[in-house]
């Protein structure tokens, strides 16, 4: 870096450049939009130091950062564009066949621009629902979706958001779910349970759900469900209770229930006595071929019916006839979960009148690419092989935890959040200023403490961490070690000592360094204390102390040794 | 940076210092004694060392937004349910409650369906949260989170053993750390606060958090530099008293200006502050009359 120099005042040393650098990777990954506008921010980040290099005078100083401050805010805030983002959609309306899906982003809507969910909201109700069909043409980010309708769209739209952070529970509103078995799950058994879940309450529509394993301490181990947003109010029943399956032939309503067909079998009643699974010789993806279209790949697994079973089916399939090719019955075989079609299988002339205990169960996946078939086709397999065994899992389930917290309630939380966040600034700067009394050294604290903020945020970002109420904590707390460590770099920087500034310095890092590993050492535990529920806290306090330790602590010492010198 | 004022006064300061500092030490010692005694009482009556939620206990925590009639709840909720408690969350300034927070052991259910009834409408996501934690599941909790305290102190111990290499310094640290704990504990029960799982993690920051400012006087009053000893212990403490001034008030506005925030974060916050306050004492009295004590014995001067 050749810059114009005066002595020593005008280098900008490789650890400030560092700290720079970080800062400008942190921009383009909080901020969410286009490449392009990304780039601009961190871009805008680098110039910073540079443009206060280059410009002498106090007043241009200034003026340079606000600008630069200005425009970063600017870019940050039209990264996005316009357009609100389609969260849900219904499967079997008109405007998911006609292409659209959750993600896309509306722009306009019947040539009337769609800015957020308001200018949505107003569109969309002077339309819809009409008495007569109405012509839709909706714009998305993609292409142009136009079709007749007289219903409302089945569709739920957000703005798009600003930044890449995502909040945690408490702060978004949402529903959190702890289900223990009644006896300890091997890991086999806690994946399955996992994925019977996952796929029942994706039979509900339940959109941005995540369920996982989570485990303690002691070795418990638990079944997480975490669902943002809106939570349903049969979350509860969902959990705590094994789905119910069924497969049934025909689909014709018999009776007046809600099921159509005959039942042949259900899952937990011992029909299904096993599902072959993760077992080469009766599980697996049997070739792939090259279709007109691309790839396609055919798998095939086995699963053991009981006698009963095999009985029962023998003798509701005797009385069906064969299909025009011959190779399968008219009558198809459906499969429900919690009494909603998950799938349907055709049933094999062989099967015809048949008691087999060994069924085999065929089906494909496509893709573009042989790859893309085979993970297709694994795919698929998994899902059947998932409804298959629900309602069979041989264990009772306890929901030992349920938390729904109204979105209403987290956005309260967040604003007062925000707003503590900005006195707590302004207290800490007033009192280093009226300490120090230079602003030099006010404003060199208040960078650093704010860098360490913004770094932590963008790891957090990076990893997809949700940021809960004791992960913002933490945050706060890890600025408020970060101003402790810049008081003790301060203090002996500005000492009248005798000893070398170097001397001090490294004095100075002895303690920060001390203090960085006892609080590391101390939130230790928590990530694996009660099932994780506060790792959060101890998350983003170690993240801010090493952030400081790492990035900002080293800078600050530079531009104090500058300052002080 | 000293004039010559200031410079008369150290000397005073630093002869009633030397005469008075095996003294000082009475005064933490004494306090913390009398926490204990508290702590032991305490125990003996409730048969456990905090108040717990519900989070720790097991039961139901039922939050109404917005301005419910409190009083009216209050009074006939209380007639059926023995162990039900309330607090109301309200905006600092305007005194506008955003929130009611209903906790009872009760099952969401039947807390729920008993709200219900008094207030005459539904409770939906739109207007309430519902926490509930089931007994078992909370007593883990409970238990796993002293494991995690104690893993915690010990290592916090580990690493300043390793820092300061020296048996009493180190263990002036550690028991200034362990004071602490102990002040603020008894400090929330004496209150009767009721600590939840984040108020228990809140102790376990404390543990690494408090002794920064014991490490600074440590290492400045150990590392032979120049000054005397009394100067070099005056310096730490100007430097951490702010420290610690800087810490409380960047705490407390959570209490006395913006008030409508998450327990877990009030509890955190406040817990903190009760800590920091406690180390003030016991990192300028306790851990600088020990470590004062450990010099002069070593003739470090």
């Amino acid at each position: 870096m050749v810059l114009r120099q005066e002595g020593d005042k005008m280098k900008i040393s490789f650890r400030v450049w560092l700290l720079v650098i970080c800062l400008s990777l942190a921009a383009m990954i909080i901020i969410n939009g286009s490449a392009a506008s990304r780039f601009l921010a961190g871009f805008i980040v680098i110039l910073v130091p540079i443009a206060l290099t280059y410009v002498n005078s106090k007043v241009g100083k200034v003026l340079v950062i606000l600008i630069l401050a200005a425009s970063l805010v600017y870019v940050a805030l039209t990264a996005t564009g316009d357009g609100v983002i389609i969260k849900s959609i219904e499967k079997n309306s008109t405007e998911f066949s006609e292409g659209l899906r959750s993600g896309m982003i509306l722009k306009s809507l019947n040539g009337g621009e769609i800015k957020n969910v308001e200018d949505y909201s107003r569109l969309i109700s002077a339309l819809l629902p009409s008495k007569e069909e109405t012509k839709i043409i909706l714009g998305t980010d993609s292409k142009e979706i136009v079709f007749v309708t007289n219903k409302t769209l089945s569709i739920t739209v957000e703005n798009i958001k600003k930044t890449n952070l995502k909040t945690g529970l408490d702060l978004s509103g949402g529903a959190r779910a702890l289900v223990s078995a009644e006896r300890p799950l091997t890991s086999s058994e806690m994946s399955d349970l996992v994925a019977v879940t996952s796929n029942r309450l994706n039979v509900f529509g339940i959109s941005d759900v995540s369920v996982r394993s989570v485990s303690d301490l002691e070795g418990n181990s638990y079944m997480l469900i975490e669902v943002a947003g809106v939570s349903p109010a049969d979350l509860k029943e969902l959990v705590a209770k094994q789905g119910k399956f069924e497969a049934r032939i025909g689909n014709e309503s018999l009776d007046n229930n809600e099921s159509k067909g005959i039942l042949v079998f259900e899952g937990g009643k011992g029909d299904i006595s096993d599902v072959c699974r993760n077992r080469a010789e009766c599980s697996g993806i049997q070739s792939c071929d090259k279709t007109s279209s691309g790839y396609g790949c055919s798998f095939r697994f086995t699963v053991y019916l009981t006698e009963e079973a095999a009985k029962k089916h023998a003798e509701i399939t005797k009385d069906i006839p064969l299909d025009s090719t011959g190779e399968y019955l008219t009558e198809k075989l459906y499969l429900y979960v919690d009494n909603s079609e998950m799938d349907s299988l055709l049933i094999g002339a062989d099967l015809k009148g048949q008691v087999t205990t060994q069924v085999s169960i065929q089906g494909s996946g496509t893709g573009a690419t042989q790859e893309e078939a085979y993970n297709d086709a694994k795919t698929n397999m998994n899902k059947l092989q998932t409804i298959l065994i629900t309602g069979s899992l041989p264990y009772k389930l306890n929901l030992v935890k349920l938390d729904s917290v109204s979105p209403m309630l987290g956005k309260e939380f967040t604003n007062n959040i925000i707003k503590l966040g900005l006195i707590v600034f302004a207290i800490i700067c007033a009192l280093l200023f009226i300490k120090y009394r230079k602003i030099k050294i006010t404003m060199a604290v208040i960078l650093t403490v704010v860098s360490e903020a913004t770094l932590t945020l963008a790891i957090a970002a990076l990893i997809r961490w949700n940021l809960d109420a004791p992960s913002i904590a933490g945050i706060i707390a890890g600025m408020g070690t970060g101003v402790n460590d810049q008081i003790i770099i301060i203090d002996e920087s500005i000492s009248s000592e005798q000893t070398s500034l170097k001397e001090r310095i490294k004095r100075a890092l002895f303690i920060i360094f001390g203090a960085f590993f006892t609080i590391v050492a101390a939130m230790l535990p928590l990530f694996w204390a009660g099932t994780g529920l506060l790792r959060g806290f101890a998350l983003t306090t170690i993240i801010g102390v090493s952030v400081g330790i790492l990035i900002t602590r080293p800078a600050f010492a530079d531009i104090m040794k500058r300052i002080s010198e | 940076m000293d004039n010559p004022e200031q410079k008369v006064e150290h000397q005073h300061t630093k002869n009633w210092y030397d005469k008075s500092y095996k003294l000082i030490l009475f005064f933490p010692v004494a306090l913390l004694a009398a926490c204990l005694v508290y702590l032991v009482i305490f125990h003996s009556q409730t048969g456990d060392l905090i108040n717990r939620d519900v989070s720790l206990k097991g039961g139901t925590t039922i939050t109404l937004l917005g301005d419910v009639d409190a009083v009216k709840l209050e009074a006939q909720l209380t007639e059926k349910i023995p162990d039900v408690s309330f607090r109301s969350l309200s905006e600092m300034g305007s005194e506008k409650q955003i929130a009611l927070v209903i906790e009872s052991s009760m099952q969401p259910d039947e807390l729920k369906q008993n709200i219900e009834d008094i207030l005459g409408y539904k409770l939906t996501d739109e207007n309430s949260s519902i926490e509930f934690t089931g007994p078992s599941l909370s007593a883990n909790f409970y238990r796993q989170l002293i494991i995690a305290l104690i893993i915690s102190f010990v290592l916090m111990s580990i690493v300043i053993f390793i820092m300061f290499k020296s048996f009493i310094p180190s263990i002036a640290v550690i028991f200034a750390a362990f004071a602490d704990i102990v002040m603020a504990l008894a400090l929330v029960d004496f209150l009767g606060m009721k600590l939840s799982a984040a108020g228990i993690a809140a102790f376990l920051m404390l543990v690494g958090y408090s002794v920064d400012t014991d490490i600074l006087l440590t290492t400045r009053a150990l590392k032979k530099a120049e000054g005397t000893l009394n100067q070099r212990i005056y310096g730490a403490f100007k430097t951490g008293i702010f420290m610690t001034t800087t810490a409380l008030f960047a705490v407390l506005p959570a209490f006395f200006i913006v008030t409508g925030l998450p327990d877990s974060f009030r509890q955190i916050f406040l817990i903190l502050a009760f800590g920091l306050g406690a180390d003030i004492i016991n990192t300028w009295m306790t851990n600088a009359s020990i470590i004062k004590w450990y010099c002069d014995k070593k003739g470090i001067k």
